[in-house]
């Protein structure tokens, strides 16, 4: 349309007052009408029966009403767009050109729109309601027609048969001058919106298509094809079901739909198998064969139409002929009836079950491969990838007898069109209806997090679970946050609760209630782990990656334990892998091992527990080939596992520590160097040391050196393992407190300039705990009681001599 | 105005949907009474009962004939019935339809008629 060329509203057009006139034949005013035609019609004839000539005209006057009634079910009830006209009444959709007089304001439209069933719609699936549009417009009607070009725009844009509520509603929307703003704080860009609307437009072509009557063969469909009753027994016949329901079209599909049609359309061996993930569809895709050949009018190669689909149930079977000789002589009744049936496609849905030996499988290959070979009986197999290549593996002539067929997983606009289908079934099962948001999300978050099947099953599977998380019935993208959340203990949407935002500012100091010092350490895990939670991080890569290096007894793992247990609920959520122990370049396997036969593997554990520290221990000890497998992980925080199943770990903070270097970093401290002078330089040592190659080292957000603890800060270490043992000694209502002197003497028998501050808590634990033990056993002690220990006591229990104070008393130590 | 609307629809669009609904309707008892299926499989075996090849010596294979003769003659019998009775249907809805066609060309002056039958006493 010409942006110059004015467009204008013409309320006195036809068309306008047909919509008017169909919106106030309402429901009572219909049934009234119809009620009128039938009293007449009786009333007139039983008035001519009785010789009453008067009657006729009632008959004749039952016209009136009868043509009203089949004007507004063929006319007024859909109002077509008027040919040929520029005025936008010609186009806008009966329901909303009803609604409006002459020259509306946007606040008018706004109303309007919340009365009918597009805007009805924009409300329900976007939140987009009438007072929301209403509070972004004006009483002024010169502002009208910026609406109407925008909706003129973007009904071409949708491709929508009519300006609509819904098309409306956007319009409305992308008038306002900061729509972008009001977008982003629904989490909303324009192309959702437009997405909106073909969804609307799709439903409306499904509700009509569903009210046209089904074609399927009539009563003598089957006469010219055999009995089937040990099909039916141990069959699923999938043409019935979907001859008797409400069946979603996936577009997603059609072109493995046509594939099949093609394979058992044309010669060659009838068979099809079709390959892919579990997930994606493949039962679903032979749902829609199904229907799609029992469709009369439909375009299919005569010898396919009216072709019945059956899937074997091979527990059934299975239940039936428990010996391995009676299973194959049932499987061949039962193909052999398929065969003489004549109109017959047998689906083996998961293959594998007839394929090879196992629980509720076994291998029937003898069997069947004669007959896949010879072709002549319609066979749909499905299977997944990795057991086609199994299959093929054991048995490459079976693999050679099969036409395959891929089904890839769906793509985001594919599999949120899957969704929104899906949803029809889902919303009447459940219950509750879905924002668009939420689909949105689903499909987000099950990328991310959901490994065990592929699009679209994956996000069908959380939006379904989404439904038990709903407010008031509605599923935002808050229910599906929370439905993952729940589900897999993970931690996807922003922080909002006060406990959660005050531990997030708050977290130095709760580290370090854990442990003393490194405090540049603490600051980068704390300053990753707050960005991560405001939402501001990169989300493709991990909440963060650190490089910890240092001698050994410093803090590294323990600064790990710490966060894992302050933030992420538990020292048990920390995913430990010592890399000492993947040395040999065959270990990389073992890293990535399928949790079935491994469950200890790092892919293993991080598909449990996404949300979690990992610390790699001791990395620099890794073979070269083990590290390069990393490089992904620290990279993009994916990793795939052995069956190249990709496995996130994209909220997991990785910690990698090591002890490469030590000495030198002891040797600068000891020249009197400060961390930050001599931290550069260190690097360039590691590197030309060939301890780490430049490519791993620059994977990491952040390498922090840890510098050994000086005596005060050993101190405090032995604090803290105090602490440590008198939360123990709490249940025994027994309190220790050592003396300052005692502390520094357990600081010097304690502190190993190679192990660090290691020892300690051993040489702690047989000072202190030994003592208590005795005390309590002699019942020197009784609950309550506060339990003094002296240099002297611990001389003793190390096997020292008595000797003098090694040190005046020390100031108190606070715990951090 | 909104008369002279409801006429145009009624002789153009409205006709035309009308005569959409009875071919609709026709087509649904072609669809119901199988009318083409049975007219392209009129001598197939019945169900596909005695169907299959027979090996043997000349006696079985000529029982197997006689035994596919008969399925085929049984076959032909049912379908026959059926295609007449469906025929019939169809022919009735197609009558009907026709009527009812007819009848909708006429309905607007309905009221006019009334009268006029009303006026001339005419009654049973």
């Amino acid at each position: 349309m010409d942006p110059q060329t004015p467009i204008v509203f013409n309320a006195k057009s036809i068309r306008s007052a047909k919509a008017r006139l169909g919106r106030q034949i309402g429901k009572t005013l219909r049934a009234i009408l119809l009620l009128t035609v039938i009293i007449f019609v009786a009333g007139g004839a039983a008035l001519i029966f009785v010789d009453y000539a008067i009657g006729w005209v009632l008959i004749g006057l039952a016209a009136i009403p009868l043509m009203i009634g089949e004007w507004w079910n063929g006319d007024l009830h859909h109002i077509a767009t008027t040919k040929g006209s520029a005025d936008i009444d010609a186009i806008l959709s009966g329901d909303v050109l009803g609604q409006l007089k002459d020259q509306p304001t946007p606040k008018q439209l706004a109303e309007a729109i919340g009365r009918v069933q597009g805007g009805q719609f924009f409300a329900l699936r976007f939140g987009i309601t009438a007072n929301f549009l209403l509070n972004v417009t004006t009483d002024d009607a010169s502002q009208t027609e910026q609406i109407w070009r925008h909706a003129v725009a973007i009904r071409e844009q949708t491709g929508s048969e009519h300006i609509s509520g819904a098309v409306l509603s956007v319009a409305i929307l992308r008038s306002f001058s900061d729509y972008e703003s009001l977008l982003a704080h629904m989490h909303l860009e324009m192309e959702h919106l437009y997405n909106g609307i073909r969804w609307y437009e799709h439903l409306r072509e499904l509700i009509a298509d569903v009210k046209k009557p089904r074609r399927t063969g009539g009563i003598a469909r089957d006469f010219s094809f055999g009995y089937i009753p040990l099909l039916r027994r141990f069959g699923q016949n999938l043409s019935e079901q979907s001859a008797g329901g409400f069946n979603v079209k996936l577009e997603a599909h059609t072109k493995a739909l046509d594939q099949l049609l093609e394979t058992f359309g044309t010669g060659g061996r009838q068979n099809a198998a079709l390959v892919g993930a579990a997930g994606v569809g493949k039962t679903t895709i032979v749902h829609a064969f199904a229907e799609r050949i029992l469709d009369a009018k439909a375009s299919v190669p005569d010898s396919l139409r009216f072709r019945q689909v059956f899937i074997l149930d091979s527990s059934a079977l299975i239940a039936a002929a428990p010996g391995r000789g009676e299973l194959e002589g049932l499987i061949m009744q039962v193909l052999g009836e398929a065969y003489s049936a004549k109109n017959i496609i047998i689906c083996l849905d998961n293959a594998q079950l007839f394929f090879e030996e196992g629980v509720g499988s076994v291998d029937l290959t003898n069997v069947l491969l004669p007959i896949l070979e010879a072709g002549n009986l319609r066979v749909i197999l499905t299977m997944d990838e990795q057991r086609y290549l199994q299959i093929g593996q054991r048995n490459p002539s079976l693999i050679n007898a099969l036409n395959r067929i891929t089904i890839a997983p769906a793509t985001r606009d594919e599999t949120i069109a899957v969704m929104q289908d899906q949803l029809i079934i889902t919303e009447f099962q459940r219950k509750v209806s879905y924002m668009y948001q939420a689909l949105a999300e689903s499909y987000r978050l099950s990328e991310r997090y959901i490994h065990d099947l592929a699009m679209p099953g994956r996000a069908l599977k959380l939006l379904e679970s989404a439904a038990s998380y709903g407010d008031g019935g509605i599923i935002t993208a808050n229910s599906v946050q929370a439905a993952i959340e729940q589900t897999m203990d993970i931690k996807v949407g922003v922080a909002s609760g006060e406990d959660e935002r005050e531990k997030l500012l708050n977290l130095e100091d709760l580290i370090h209630k854990r442990m003393i010092n490194q405090t540049r350490a603490v600051q980068v895990v704390s300053d990753a782990l707050r960005r991560a939670r405001a939402g501001v991080r990169n989300e493709n890569r991990p909440i963060g990656t650190f490089l910890f290096l240092g001698p050994t007894g410093v803090g590294k793992t323990e600064l790990a334990k710490a966060l894992a247990d302050v933030y992420f609920g538990g020292e048990q959520r920390m995913i430990r892998l010592d890399l000492n122990e993947y040395v040999r370049p065959e270990d990389v396997s073992r890293l990535i091992a399928d949790g079935a036969d491994d469950p200890t593997s790092l892919t293993a554990q991080a598909m449990k527990q996404p949300f979690s520290v990992v610390l790699l221990d001791e990395i620099e000890k890794a073979h070269p080939q083990v590290l390069t497998t990393l490089l992904q992980l620290l990279d993009e925080g994916i990793l795939r596992d052995i069956k190249n199943r990709e496995v996130s770990f994209r909220d997991a903070i990785i910690i990698a520590t090591s002890n490469a270097g030590a000495d030198r970093i002891r040797e600068y401290i000891d020249r009197g160097y400060k961390l930050q002078d001599f931290e550069q330089p260190f690097m360039d040592e590691l590197i030309s040391s060939n301890q780490f190659r430049p490519e791993f080292l620059n994977r990491f957000d952040e390498m922090v050196i840890f510098r050994p603890l000086e005596k005060p800060e050993l101190v405090q270490v032995i604090d803290l393992i105090l602490a440590g043992i008198n939360k123990q000694m709490a249940l025994q209502k027994i309190t220790v407190n050592v003396t300052n002197d005692a502390k520094l003497y357990l600081v010097d028998k304690g502190y190993d300039p190679r192990l660090g501050a290691r020892p300690m808590r051993r040489v702690v634990q047989r000072a202190v705990e030994n003592t208590v033990a005795k005390q309590m056993l002699s019942g020197s002690v009784a609950p309550g009681s506060i339990i003094e220990i002296t240099l002297e006591q611990v001389q003793q229990m190390l096997g020292e001599s008595v000797s003098q104070p090694i040190a005046p008393p020390l100031p108190p130590v606070n715990g951090g | 105005m909104l008369f002279v609307s409801l006429l145009q629809w009624w002789y153009s669009d409205g006709w035309r949907r009308r005569a959409k609904i009875v071919s609709a309707q026709i087509d649904g008892m072609i669809d119901y009474f199988s009318i083409d299926l049975l007219a392209k499989t009129l001598f197939s075996p019945f169900r596909q009962i005695s169907a299959g090849k027979i090996d043997g010596p000349l006696g079985v294979q000529l029982r197997a004939f006689a035994d596919k003769l008969i399925s085929r003659v049984i076959g032909a019998m049912i379908r026959t019935v059926l295609l007449i009775a469906g025929m019939i249907t169809i022919a009735l809805t197609a009558l009907f339809g026709m009527v009812i066609l007819i009848i909708w060309a006429i309905v607007p002056v309905l009221p006019l008629v009334g009268i006029i039958l009303a006026g001339m006493g005419y009654a049973f």
